[in-house]
């Protein structure tokens, strides 16, 4: 009883008194994915010694509300100090005027292709802060219940026939097709249409060049998954996938490198790099995601700070090797010699760094993700032909440009 | 009553309200309630009026006059949505209407254990909708719900179904959702008038010998039309606007299968940041329902008449 | 009255029939809950077995006791939930009475036309005025406070409380108020000490399903207008099931079960209030 009276107390304190507190600085940090993670708490804990009266309100919000959320507080005139969020989402935000360049060491050795996700024309948005490539998971346990010799398949034909070799001889699907309304469907599609030699937009002159025969090959061989995947692919995605390869009932998807650990250990799992499609090589889609700093918040400098701390060389390998993240510096050149990348499964990861293609950065990316997902979810319920998908996904494209 | 009166001589020498006029008093009743709602609401609601003359977005706004509207009106995925959501309407509304009915003679009924009944139809409409959503999710989930489980066993489907992943099963198990969301209430509201009904009338009924079914048709019925038509209206308009349950289960899709009028408007204005679009959206909505009420309404005059009046 | 009885009596045929009816209907309004108890019952590992399963050895209440340190802020936003929804029902009762009142008995200026516009705002949802009403709640500095889920939740609910109770207050005899008011009692004096008492019924009716109106729509407004933690309701507190990497499913229904346990229990109370309120209502338009 004395708890309901405290907490009513409180209640009615914190209530009356919200706008008091005015004295210590406080920064709203909003981390997507719903959970903060060690390394960075250990930076935004060092931080806070090192800063007397400044405080930072960590606010870990799931990766599928957290990027609406910041843009709906920004919008709404109450923007976040700092947040962590897709790459994706700079050109909307660095357009609209919402956040401020970033302060980036011009010397800070970052692979190849993360400093494009976040430069728009020639100016750096974002800290990048995470960086993933993708590559097949196969169970060989259930690859060899059905009779199959468990090894890489190259090419798509190849992934194909082993999908239905499980799917013929076992319970299991062959393959998990994610086909949801989220934005991991796009990555999906494009790891395979990397893996085609197939492009969204020129790199070079802007161009939207997704009618091709690239794309429609892509398609296709989404539409034939279908018959070897699990069931209902528009109701999944990846991380649900992810639960469904766990259970045993899917033999193989693409992920990134952190599902290694996330997969149970009775699972003899084989990693192998994205199959390639008749037009191109191996690839996969690079994405990262960065740190932002938004303007208007009156503690842009400590903000700064903040941020290149969590991303520095020592934390971002903390980072990177903790939780599982392709590398997205060269820590050799910064002095590590026995990187966590240079054994086990992490040179199938980085090998695709160079092949990959990158996330197309637009200002509308959430028209972007709808383009996509209404041309993947067109082939997987047999709406409509692979040529007509294509052709009308290119025309939304250039509404969203 | 002497007790009253004597009680009100006393009263009535501090009161200024007695001999005010009835309009004044009246205002001075509303008055609190009106300025609270013009206050929380009217604003928003102007807002969103002028908004809808804007192309609006996260950078700042320039006004355009009536090109959001007139890109609605031409808009065939607009007009899809437009039929989407009143079939959904209509569909949904009427099976919550007949459930209602079947469930409240059903609790009528002089059986043993009714009130324990109609204490267990009402969990829907207490909880939280957002918590009642996630458990058809759970339901609807082809790998561990018990609906695809059931279909398995009993043979229908050789493999797990997923109920949200097309295109007809999603709608459909949409207005499943709502309707369960929706008919405890009227169930119970129709319960409530049934038993307000005079037993007389029944008795006079059953003794010149009609049966259960005609004594249903042609007392219980007429009695409570009243009820039935006042729900009715009250329930198309919360249904018309329906959003967490559809948004939780499907957030509108797949393909655009259950996306009705309040998603389109959620999903551009928040989800897309066009504000402009979003009002010129919600706008619409507001002139649908009222030119629907308004029909409803004129029909219900002739209803009234019809069957008699209060 | 031995005859009229016979009117009420089924045939054994008739009994069945009503039984099994009532079986069909009542699985259809409990299956969810059902489901969300077998869930919660089960070990996280195997929670996604299929093909369905409905029974097995390693079902436990673990969930039950794990939830409350999964999310330690549990039983805080059981309490919450509640505390918001009785006040939104308070401070609703409070604008809603005398409004009632008035379009029941009295005549004024613009009456009808304000009582349209009062329905007019059911019309709307929270969800397409959002950002314009943190707007406004931010001007007036209700954010992130227990006020910035009342205030909107009782505009919204103004509105249904004045039309259900203005027809419950229409039945009160005119009569009683006239004999009051001859007698020289003051309007004010009339509404309180005559029609009050006598609208009871009504009350309690309407203030429960103000109450539920209140309890089932926290969830927009506490997840958009509010960022602090302690004072989220449940259904935004379950959110925090969701982790990076998966969703502890089993707690989280755990969780929104015992999280109603409360409002049905205090239900289960006034159910019997609450059927013979809507009975003396007679709700006859």
């Amino acid at each position: 009883m004395k708890l309901v009276i405290m907490t009513l107390g409180a209640a009615l304190l914190s209530g009356a008194a919200s706008g008091a507190l005015a004295a210590d600085t406080e920064l709203h940090f909003i981390m997507c994915g719903g959970e903060v993670r060690a390394a960075d708490q250990a930076v935004v804990d060092q931080f806070e010694k090192d800063h007397e009266g400044v405080s930072v309100n960590l606010e870990a919000v799931p990766w599928g509300t957290c990027q609406d959320k910041s843009l709906t507080l920004a919008a709404a005139g109450d923007p976040p100090s700092i947040a962590y969020m897709g790459s994706r989402t700079l050109r909307q935000l660095a357009n609209n005027d919402l956040i401020v360049p970033a302060n980036i060491d011009a010397a800070a050795p970052y692979q190849p292709g993360v400093m494009n996700t976040v430069t728009i024309e020639g100016t750096q948005w974002g800290y990048p802060h995470a960086f993933s490539t993708k590559a097949l998971y196969i169970n060989c346990g259930i690859i060899e219940e059905s009779g199959q010799e468990c090894v890489a398949p190259a090419t798509w034909d190849d992934m194909y026939a082993m999908a239905k070799g499980v799917v013929d001889n076992t319970e299991v699907a062959g393959v998990g097709l994610s086909g949801k309304d989220f934005d991991n469907t796009m990555h999906q599609f494009l790891n395979y249409l990397y893996s085609n030699g197939g492009t969204v937009i020129d790199g070079a002159t802007g161009e939207n060049k997704l009618d091709s025969k690239e794309t429609r090959e892509t398609l296709e061989f989404y539409g034939k998954l279908v018959d070897v995947a699990q069931d209902g692919p528009t109701a999944w995605e990846r991380s649900q996938l992810r639960d469904l390869f766990n259970d045993g009932k899917i033999a193989m998807y693409v992920n990134g490198p952190w599902g290694h650990g996330q997969h149970n250990e009775d699972i003899n799992q084989l990693v192998a790099p994205v199959p390639a499609g008749p037009s191109g090589k191996s690839g996969s889609i690079l994405i990262t995601d960065s740190i932002v700093v938004f303007k208007g918040s009156g503690h842009e400098d400590l903000a700064h700070d903040l941020a290149q701390r969590i991303t520095s060389g020592d934390s971002q390998y903390d980072l990177d090797s903790s939780w599982g993240l392709t590398p997205i510096l060269d820590y050799t050149k910064l002095g590590k010699d026995d990187p966590y990348y240079n054994d086990g499964i992490w040179p199938i990861f980085t090998a695709s760094i160079s092949t990959g293609g990158p996330e197309p950065l637009v200002e509308d990316f959430k028209s972007l993700q709808s383009v996509f997902t209404n041309m993947v979810q067109g082939i997987i319920l047999k709406d409509d032909t692979v040529d007509n998908l294509v052709t009308i996904a290119a025309e939304e494209l250039d509404d969203a440009l | 009553m002497a007790e009253l009166s004597a009680q009100a001589s006393h009263a009535a020498a501090n009161s200024r309200t007695r001999t005010m006029p009835e309009g004044l008093f009246g205002w001075l009743l509303v008055g609190p309630a009106m300025l609270f709602i013009a206050v929380i609401v009217a604003w928003p609601l102007a807002e969103t009026i002028r908004l809808s003359f804007m192309d609006a977005g996260l950078g700042g706004e320039k006004y355009v006059g009536l090109a959001n509207y007139e890109d609605l009106a031409d808009s065939r995925k607009f007009h899809q949505t437009v039929v989407r959501t009143f079939y959904w309407m209509f569909l949904s509304v009427g099976i919550k209407l007949v459930l209602g009915l079947i469930g409240a003679t059903l609790l009528n009924a002089a059986v043993p254990g009714r009130a324990l009944f109609r204490v267990l139809v009402m969990p829907p409409w207490v909880i939280p909708m957002a918590i009642g959503c996630i458990g058809w999710l759970w339901l609807y989930n082809g790998y561990f719900g018990v609906l695809s489980g059931v279909l398995m066993k009993l043979g229908i489907t050789d493999g797990p179904f997923e109920f949200l992943a097309y295109k007809s099963s999603a709608f459909y198990s949409a207005v499943v959702t709502d309707v369960w969301v929706g008919t405890p209430m009227v169930t119970l509201f129709f319960l409530a008038a049934m038993q307000g009904v005079s037993r007389d009338l029944y008795e006079a009924a059953w003794v010149d010998g009609a049966g259960r079914w005609y004594r249903f048709r042609r007392i219980t019925i007429p009695q409570i039309m009243p009820v039935i038509v006042s729900m009715a209206l009250l329930s198309a308009i919360f249904t018309f606007n329906s959003f967490e349950i559809i948004w939780i289960l499907t957030e509108g899709g797949p393909r655009s299968a259950t996306t009705t009028l309040i998603i389109d408007t959620y999903k551009v204005a928040i989800g897309n940041y066009k504000f402009g679009e979003g009002a010129a959206r919600a706008v619409i909505i507001v002139i649908l329902l009222a030119a629907f009420s308004l029909i409803y309404l004129f029909f219900l005059n002739k209803i009234n008449k019809r069957y008699g009046a209060k | 009255m031995g005859r009229s009885d016979m009117m009420d009596r089924y045939s054994k045929l008739q009994m069945v029939g009503i039984y099994a009816a009532l079986a069909v209907f009542l699985t259809f309004i409990l299956l969810p809950f059902f489901e969300m108890f077998m869930a919660s019952l089960r070990p996280l590992e195997h929670l996604f077995r299929s093909p369905y399963q409905f029974w097995s050895d390693d079902f436990s209440f673990q969930a039950y006791k794990d939830m409350w340190v999964t999310v330690p802020l549990l039983g805080r936003y059981i309490f919450n939930s509640i505390f918001i929804a009785s006040s939104v029902t308070l401070i609703t009762m409070f604008f809603v009475v005398p409004a009632a009142y008035a379009y029941a008995r009295l005549q004024f200026p613009f009456k009808n036309i304000t009582l349209g516009i009062f329905l007019g705002v059911n019309m709307f949802t929270g969800a397409v005025l959002l950002i314009p009403l943190y707007r406004v709640l931010r001007t007036m500095g209700l954010l992130n406070s227990y006020w910035a889920m009342i205030v909107p939740g009782v505009a919204f609910l103004i509105p249904t409380g004045i039309w259900l109770l203005r027809s419950y207050l229409e039945k009160i005899p005119r009569e009683l108020e006239e004999a009051a008011f001859v007698d020289g009692a003051s309007r004010m004096y009339t509404l309180r000490r005559v029609v009050l008492p006598l609208a009871v019924p009504g009350l309690i009716v309407v203030s429960v399903a103000v109450f539920i109106g209140a309890y089932a729509q926290q969830f927009l407004f506490a997840i958009t207008f509010n960022q602090t933690r302690e004072l989220q309701p449940l259904p935004a507190g379950l959110f925090e099931f969701i982790g990076y990497q998966s969703v502890t499913w089993n707690e989280m229904m755990a969780a929104a079960l015992v999280g109603v346990l409360p409002v049905m229990l205090i239900f289960l109370f006034l159910q019997k209030y609450l059927v013979a309120g809507l009975t003396a209502g007679a709700v006859k338009e």
